[in-house]
């Protein structure tokens, strides 16, 4: 094959001659959801993010527990134990709304974030809603030298409201045993 | 006994503090040997370890302390120390074990502490191995209702005389129903602040108004909580109260109200109220008229580190503590008051909570005051109520006459000064007790 048959090749095989399959539209569907959340959390649209979880979310983050191998099922605790956040629609309203009181003091000067959010892993369920896996970094640089590294996963479970998804549950898991900073005041 | 005081921090006609008490690693180093190696320290709750050889991985300032329940039920707080070179014998947070193997030689440990295996024995030490003087460390141990503590002092009095009069009000939360509590936790975290500033706000009320009156603004709309203000506070029927060490804050109101805690809401109030009604007459019966219907404890600290009921402000240097938040709650509560209670105090007291998240920018900056070099030469003013504090016919300990005081803190660093002036636990003072504890409620429940 001579190189200029082969350029033609490569740009047949680029263009996009096949749908995408259904997996396919739903994965790229679900990242730009996730896309968008992180950019309203990192420019401060805390309204607008609320906008994205339905009126019964809970909105969860167990502790996670240094526990042998063979005891994995132990590692995170249930729902009923203590939980760093087991939140439902109601509560992230009001950690909202403080932010505007002017006197929320541990985002007051605000933190400073970036999430990144990736390594999606999405699987329609029976009843039209989705499991979304995604993993997380997020970064927050606070007043002066404060700076914070958060790592963990969100499993989310969605569901399409008028035509928009939404988180209907969402599990935190942080990769941290005790939190190395001074507080949890950023959202993830 | 002759011995000049060394630490004289706190000036009590006129409330100055010594900021480098916060700072100073000298000072540090001696809290740990006079404070941390002598005090009760509170390290758990018989509720995390339930079963036989069930254990709790936990501290006692900061040495790694593994709290067990022996193959008896009897309670042992072990140093997770391996004796023969040192490696930690337990690096899980709980579990279920009737032996701890250390992973770098073996040497293993039943969960009382004796030492009962150590790999090649006879060859490696020719059987001159003193093995049974080389079980783990232990502690001393005794429960209140419940609650775990323990002292590395010998010479320390019992856990009943250490807490005395307090009891007199704590019972009113951790003594109050027959079947005792259960704790959930821990969730911790780290903080860049020094450990006392932790327990001084404890039984400073004067702060909330202003650290978290964002949080108690949104909780009056959208959970019908009470509106927070000092005049609110002023009008309130609280107390203020030091007693043998342990700062105190109590309700003083014979209204038939329920405790006011997280989660009490304009929806659960009333099954809060409800709730109280049906216990009372078993409340009363053990602990009398006078607690059961007038007084409530609100915030408070166990001196040294233990605060806000389980809860653990654990030293890591003079800049920094771990934070340990568990929730107490009511064994045979109803599990809606459970639940309530869970998410009220998630949602607001630990790393993430909305009223906790606001205080620590601020108690880092009074533990970094203590290292500025100019900042350092101006103490601390804890001059709020100098003089307004006193003996109480009704109520032990002395008694601010005001909620809003700084009684306790001034008297906190006092009893910080008694602990570290002391080169025995036979210098440390100890008020006797005085109360009448009426009922049948006892130090075990």
């Amino acid at each position: 094959m001579n190189t200029k048959r082969a350029h033609e090749a490569a740009a047949r095989s680029a263009e996009p001659t096949t749908a995408l399959t259904l997996q396919q539209a739903l994965w790229l569907e679900l990242m730009q959801f996730y896309i968008r959340e992180a950019w309203l959390l990192d420019e401060r649209k805390f309204k607008e993010w609320l906008d994205l979880f339905t009126d019964d979310v809970l909105y969860f983050m167990p502790r996670r527990k240094n526990v042998p191998r063979r005891e994995a099922q132990r590692e995170l605790t249930p729902l009923g134990d203590l939980a760093i956040l087991e939140e439902d629609k109601r509560y992230l309203e009001m950690r909202v709304a403080r932010l505007d009181t002017g006197m929320a003091w541990a985002e007051d000067p605000p933190s400073r974030t970036r999430h990144l959010i990736g390594n999606l892993e999405a699987a329609p369920l029976e009843n039209g809603e989705v499991e979304a896996k995604t993993a997380f970094l997020v970064c927050r640089s606070h007043l002066e030298t404060d700076y914070q590294l958060l790592s963990g996963c969100r499993e989310d479970v969605l569901r399409k409201v008028n035509g928009a998804w939404k988180v209907r549950r969402r599990t935190i898991v942080l990769d941290a045993n005790v939190l190395l900073d001074k507080n949890l005041s950023v959202f993830l | 006994m002759g011995i000049t005081p060394k630490y004289a921090v706190i000036e009590p006609a006129t409330g100055k503090l010594d900021r480098r008490i916060f700072s100073e690693p000298a000072v540090y180093d001696d809290e740990m040997e006079k404070i941390f190696g002598r005090a009760w320290l509170m390290i758990g709750h018989e509720s995390l370890v339930p079963a036989i050889d069930d254990f709790f991985h936990t501290y006692m300032g900061e040495d790694p302390v593994i709290l067990t329940r022996d193959g008896h039920g009897r309670l042992h707080a072990l140093l997770n120390m391996c004796r023969h070179r040192g490696n930690r014998v337990v690096r899980c947070d709980d579990g279920n074990a009737k032996r701890f193997m250390c992973t770098y030689h073996g040497w293993t440990y039943r969960n009382d502490g004796a030492l009962d295996h150590v790999p090649g024995e006879a060859q490696a030490y020719y059987d001159a191995l003193d093995r049974p003087s080389l079980g783990l460390i232990e502690a001393r141990v005794e429960t209140y209702a419940g609650i775990v503590f323990a002292t590395w002092a010998k010479d320390a009095p019992s856990l009943e005389a250490y807490l005395g009069d307090a009891r007199w009000y704590l019972d009113t939360v951790f003594n109050r129903r027959g079947g005792g509590m259960q704790a959930l936790g821990p969730m911790k975290w780290l903080e860049p602040v020094n450990w006392k500033t932790l327990v001084d706000n404890c039984s400073d009320n004067y702060h909330v108004p202003t650290s978290h009156l964002s949080s108690a603004r949104v909780q009056t709309r959208w959970l019908g909580r009470p509106p927070l203000s000092h005049e609110d506070q002023f009008a309130s029927p609280n107390q203020h109260a030091f007693v043998n060490g342990h700062s105190i804050t109590f309700r003083d109101a014979d209204d038939n109200a329920p405790r006011y805690v997280h989660g009490v809401s304009k929806e659960t109030f009333r099954l809060f109220q409800e709730y109280h009604d049906a216990t009372m007459p078993e409340v009363e019966r053990r602990l009398g008229t006078l607690r059961a219907r007038r007084v409530q404890l609100g915030n408070h600290s166990i001196f040294p580190n233990g605060i806000l009921g389980l809860r653990l402000a654990l030293p890591r240097g003079p800049l920094k503590t771990e934070f340990w938040h568990f929730v107490l709650l009511d064994r045979d509560a109803p599990e809606e008051i459970k639940r309530a209670i869970r998410i009220g105090s998630q949602a607001n007291n630990g790393a993430a909570g909305m009223f906790e998240q606001d205080d620590v920018d601020n108690w880092r900056q009074v533990t970094l005051a203590s290292t500025s070099r100019f900042g350092r030469r101006h103490p601390q003013n804890l001059s709020m109520g100098l003089g307004h504090a006193g003996p109480h016919p009704d109520y032990p300990g002395l008694v601010s006459e005001r909620y809003i005081s700084e009684n306790n803190q001034r008297l906190f660093y006092r009893r910080w000064e008694e602990f570290m002036n002391a080169e025995s636990w036979a210098q440390i003072p100890l008020d006797p007790i005085k109360s009448t504890f009426e009922g049948t409620a006892t130090m075990r429940g």
